[in-house]
């Protein structure tokens, strides 16, 4: 096992270095990270890495879904905002190329590792398309996937995350469909009255499956709409944060 | 001091929670008083992972106690009914947790609701938990 991997219990501790820092706009960055001398990190789309963060004299974690799927390779990325009290962010956001990072992981069960059944539906807001970025891009590139919708909104066009190469993607493969919602909340409470006319009143069909990554309450709103709707309990993926 | 405040101190409920560890550490009982929450700042304040961490026993949240995994599964062998219930989100979670039993709980979610709980809590094996991964101090 090399230098920078530790086996602790049944857990490994990586020492990984930034290599590259990707400004998405004056309050979010991605973080790309290199494990020296580790040719593969497994994980499954969805999945988050603990990162370890320094605070005074102790060293607490900060959870960060990785936004690339296992097919890319190295580096990994994280993609966060700046919190205005957030200890984590901040100590983050204040590193650079070549800055050690130490992270646990991969963690999580918002997972999406071989083709749905079904019409598979991701639902996001702002940085919480990471792990929904890592999915599709995970399923564009399996074969016998079955068609996918992202429904994305944000705050403004610099807070839609990936939106070129989710364009791109798009264009590229008829069975993805990328829409993207500018909406003045930026939340995902912005999406629920068109979730509810799509997916619950346009058709009595329930044969499809969502995975829904937001903030807060609004997640469960989403959630409890599409349950209460008929959607099989396991159709209904999330992650709240 | 009063003599109605030493009263007050002295009948002070206290909770209490003895600990298993699945892997074979010794097992350790902790005795605490559930209105001095949080004990720390992860999970739930009051929940079995603030106390545990609080009182010096390391169990796994890998996502900070926000309720976003199953590292912090704990088996509830005693005093299942002094928690407080187990959300929806909770409960999908489990759904997903290895080695899943009737009495699981996420140790971030599970408050100690009842002053006087008398819990007796097990760590599977399979939640890692060891003195060597506690975080560096």
């Amino acid at each position: 096992m090399p230098d920078n991997v530790v086996q602790r219990g049944a857990r490994r501790v990586y020492q990984g270095v930034i290599e590259h820092v990707t400004a998405h706009n004056a309050d979010t960055r991605s973080l790309l990270i290199r494990v020296p001398e580790v040719n593969e990190f497994h994980f499954v789309p969805g999945q988050f890495i603990s990162v370890a963060i320094p605070i005074d004299e102790r060293r607490e974690t900060r959870a960060y879904s990785l936004a690339l799927s296992p097919q890319d390779g190295q580096p990994l990325e994280i993609c966060l905002n700046l919190i205005a009290e957030g200890v984590g962010s901040h100590y983050l956001f204040g590193l650079g190329p070549g800055a050690p990072l130490s992270f646990t992981g991969p963690f999580g069960l918002f997972t999406l590792e071989h083709p749905r059944e079904y019409e598979t539906v991701f639902v996001a807001e702002g940085t919480a398309i990471a792990p929904i970025r890592a999915m599709i891009r995970h399923a564009l590139g399996t074969s016998g996937h079955p068609p996918l919708t992202l429904l994305y909104t944000a705050a403004d066009q610099a807070h839609l995350l990936y939106r070129a190469e989710f364009e791109t993607l798009a264009s590229q493969h008829p069975n993805f469909r990328f829409e993207q919602r500018v909406s003045a909340s930026g939340r995902l409470s912005a999406l629920l009255d068109e979730i509810e006319a799509r997916y619950v009143r346009a058709d009595a069909g329930r044969e499809r499956h969502f995975y829904v990554c937001g903030v807060g309450n609004d997640v469960l709103r989403v959630r409890d709409l599409l349950r209460a709707a008929g959607y099989a309990r396991r159709a209904v993926e999330y992650e709240r944060w | 001091m009063s003599d109605e405040s030493n009263a007050d101190n002295y009948y002070r409920l206290m909770s209490r929670i003895r600990v298993i560890f699945e892997n074979g550490e010794p097992e350790r009982v902790i005795e605490f008083d559930p209105a001095q929450a949080p004990f720390q700042h992860d999970g739930q304040p009051g929940s079995i992972l603030d106390v545990l961490l609080g009182n010096g026993i390391w169990l796994e949240h890998a996502c900070g106690g926000n309720c976003a995994c199953t590292t912090c599964h704990v088996i509830v062998k005693r005093g299942f009914d002094t928690l407080g219930e187990a959300s929806e989100q909770e409960e999908d979670l489990l759904d997903k947790a290895p080695g899943l039993t009737p009495s699981s709980r996420l140790g971030c979610q599970a408050v100690i609701d009842d002053p006087a709980a008398e819990l007796v809590v097990v760590i599977p094996r399979y939640t890692i938990n060891q003195a060597a991964e506690r975080p560096e101090r």
